[in-house]
């Protein structure tokens, strides 16, 4: 009774004009970022923040996560159209997207990336309505050594369970972690690590990081990955709604799908692309049609795309009631709440149960205009996959340079911002990820700051983490997680190595046969 | 100047892409970096464990991250394939589109920085002829003054200093 209550009270705040207007431009722009291909939703996020410092608190959220879930919509069609993932979680979306597109398809693919990702976002979004609500319940109980163990299993889990090499995403957390201590220390007023620079005394701003890391990084990749050209297939948009047969077969895989999405996402750290090859994986072991799956079948679009949209919204619960990013996007969301002055927390829904209720029925707004922008509207954005890219790309980077400019009107920001992107670009060739070094930078100072309150309650002593039922519980999973992903990381080396010596032994010397 | 990016874009394209042992490096980066933080950290004062100085999380971190960066100097170093393929002259572009937009927006204003800098920022296409690049430049400047000037009301001199 008390969520429907809320969510009345939320639906209010939500349709107030100037709400629904920024949750209009925020999905509208999410969509326009995420169908550019290889520009993914952490990339719009950052380059929208800028924007949002001028909005109220909630105008601002609903707009960031429009941009957010927007993004995740958009990033399913430049997959089926072209082969090339809009946002990392759109990826599996390709396996059966693009052959569907290819065998003249492209249509119903569409259509049913559009269908599963509304229902993943509404059945996600009944989730948060029902579990953030308690979850904040028991976390009111959370001292420092819980918050600080939280944040710990926060940060193992979104490096461990990352896409690459788990040692190098737990490497890439602590730098971040690393990075979160320069500036002014707010306990002592002591600066730290700033080299005599005064614009640094603040730290470096999260805005910049993620633009550097996330726009400049993601840009450059982009170029080489685009210069193939624009899209230029017809699509017959007379086949574009799916036969009886095809709803019937899109059922199962929606429910499953935003079942596991909503699981994978409510994990903190954890995010859409875990959530959505989980599904698909499932999915093509329990399905009657399982071997189309890679082929152009319909339920392997509908899968990912429910799993993702439902992990999307599904993300806000850690990150709201724990104040832990539920995904790397997340952890913009956290910076950007931290900058009104609101700090994500069990208090959050007590203190701006406004903000958290009229963000959540801003989901069911927003999934609503986005079916309208993604069915009815998708000439528009098929027409955007045909503008050369030439054009594209030297607008976003005006557009990345004027919204780091804006921060403090100093140039010393673009300045960075270019470092990070640079940074950002090396990064990604070694293979080292930059999202968990976000999530560490964003999460350091709080996970200092608890830290130093559990060492003073327990007068010194460090085994209070283990002691106390809930932070003992939480580090043993930490432990387990990182022994898990570590594990599996060195059996997977082990694996490709035995394949490359297998194939070298049965191989003959490319050389022997020169002569 | 077509023909030179062009040729540019071939040799990067035919070159031998970047050994991922070269990730190493981030490796030692990394430990450099652990080693500063540490050395800072003890000279910032690491208090006591009941009351944690300002250098203590530093420290701390330095630490791990100094092991970490060991293991992955370690792991990489034995990388045998090859690191994805650079592209060095859109890295080199867009570096130098934000350069330009640094050096110009507080001295020329805003329109003619957004200008130079998309100007910039297309260099790496060859397929955007010249007279192509300067009405793009030309298009998204005057629409950023809109945007940002006039509609938004950012407070940024559309030319000159600020």
């Amino acid at each position: 009774m008390e969520i429907l209550a809320g969510f009345g009270n939320g639906l209010l705040v939500a349709l107030q004009p100037e709400n629904l207007l920024y949750c209009f431009v925020g999905v509208f722009l999410g969509t326009f970022i995420g169908v550019l291909p290889g520009i993914g939703s952490m990339a719009a996020i950052s380059m929208i923040l800028p924007l949002t410092f001028y909005l109220e608190p909630t105008s601002a959220l609903v707009m960031i996560a429009g941009v957010y879930y927007g993004a995740e919509y958009g990033g399913s069609i430049a997959s089926i159209l072209m082969n090339i993932p809009g946002t990392p979680s759109s990826s599996i979306t390709c396996i059966d997207g693009y052959p569907m597109a290819r065998d003249g398809r492209a249509g119903i693919a569409l259509f049913g990336s559009a269908i599963a990702s509304f229902g993943g976002g509404i059945i996600g979004m009944i989730v948060m309505a029902m579990l953030a609500p308690a979850l904040a319940e028991l976390a009111l109980n959370f001292g420092p050594t819980e918050y600080f163990a939280v944040i710990l299993l926060g940060l193992v889990a979104a490096s461990a369970v990352s896409n690459g090499n788990p040692i190098k995403g737990i490497t890439m957390v602590v730098a971040g972690l690393m990075l979160g201590t320069v500036g002014v220390d707010i306990t002592t007023g002591a600066e730290r690590f700033t080299m005599g620079i005064p614009e640094m005394r603040d730290g470096v701003h999260l805005v910049i990081v993620a633009m550097g890391l996330f726009g400049v990084g993601e840009l450059i990749v982009s170029i080489r990955a685009n210069a193939t050209g624009a899209f230029q297939n017809e699509i017959d948009y007379k086949k574009f709604y799916p036969s009886r047969a095809q709803w019937k077969a899109m059922f199962g895989p929606i429910l499953r799908g935003s079942g596991i999405g909503s699981f994978f996402g409510a994990l903190p750290g954890t995010g859409q692309t875990v959530a959505s090859a989980v599904a698909y994986a499932v999915e093509k072991k329990v399905s009657p049609n399982r071997d189309g799956f890679g082929k152009g079948a319909i339920e392997g679009v509908a899968v990912p795309e429910a799993a993702n949209n439902s992990a999307t919204q599904t993300a806000f619960i850690p990150t709201l009631t724990l104040g832990v990013p539920g995904s790397a996007s997340m952890a913009l969301v956290i910076g950007a709440l931290m900058m009104y002055g609101i700090v994500p927390g069990p208090r959050l829904l007590v203190e701006h149960s406004d903000l958290f209720w009229g963000l959540v029925a801003s989901f069911l707004i927003g999934n609503v205009l986005l079916l309208i922008l993604n069915i009815p509207l998708i000439g528009l954005w098929v027409r955007l996959l045909k503008i050369p890219y030439r054009y594209m790309y030297p607008t976003i980077i005006v557009l990345i340079c004027i919204g780091v400019y804006s921060l403090n009107n100093n140039v010393f920001d673009v300045w960075l911002t270019l470092a990070f992107g640079w940074a950002g670009y090396l990064m990604r060739l070694f293979r080292f990820e930059a999202a968990p070094f976000l999530i560490g930078f964003v999460l350091g100072p709080m996970m200092e700051e608890q830290l130093r309150r559990a060492m003073l309650l327990s007068r010194g002593d460090a085994t209070v983490f283990l002691t106390r039922p809930i932070s003992g519980t939480l580090i043993a999973i930490t432990v387990l997680l990182l022994v898990f992903a570590i594990g599996s990381a060195l059996r997977q080396r082990r694996r490709a190595r035995r394949a490359t010596r297998t194939t070298s032994e049965t191989e003959p010397l490319p050389t022997s046969n020169k002569g | 100047m077509k023909e030179f990016l062009l040729r540019l874009r071939r040799n990067e394209d035919n070159a031998r892409p970047p050994h991922a042992y070269l990730g190493a490096l981030g490796g030692a980066g990394l430990l450099a970096l652990s080693i500063v933080f540490i050395v800072g950290g003890y000279e910032l004062g690491v208090g006591s464990p009941r009351r944690l100085g300002t250098g203590a999380f530093p420290v701390i971190m330095g630490f791990i991250l100094a092991v970490l960066s060991l293991v992955v100097i370690a792991i990489d170093i034995r990388d045998t394939s090859d690191a994805e393929r650079p592209d060095w002259i859109s890295f080199a572009a867009i570096g130098a589109a934000l350069a330009v937009f640094a050096l110009t927006v507080g001295r020329i204003g805003l329109v003619p920085g957004a200008f130079l800098t998309t100007i910039t920022a297309s260099l790496p296409d060859p397929s955007l002829p010249v007279l192509g690049k300067i009405i793009l430049g030309a298009v998204v400047s005057l629409a950023c003054w809109a945007l940002f000037i006039g509609l938004i009301g950012l407070p940024f001199a559309p030319f000159g200093g600020l």
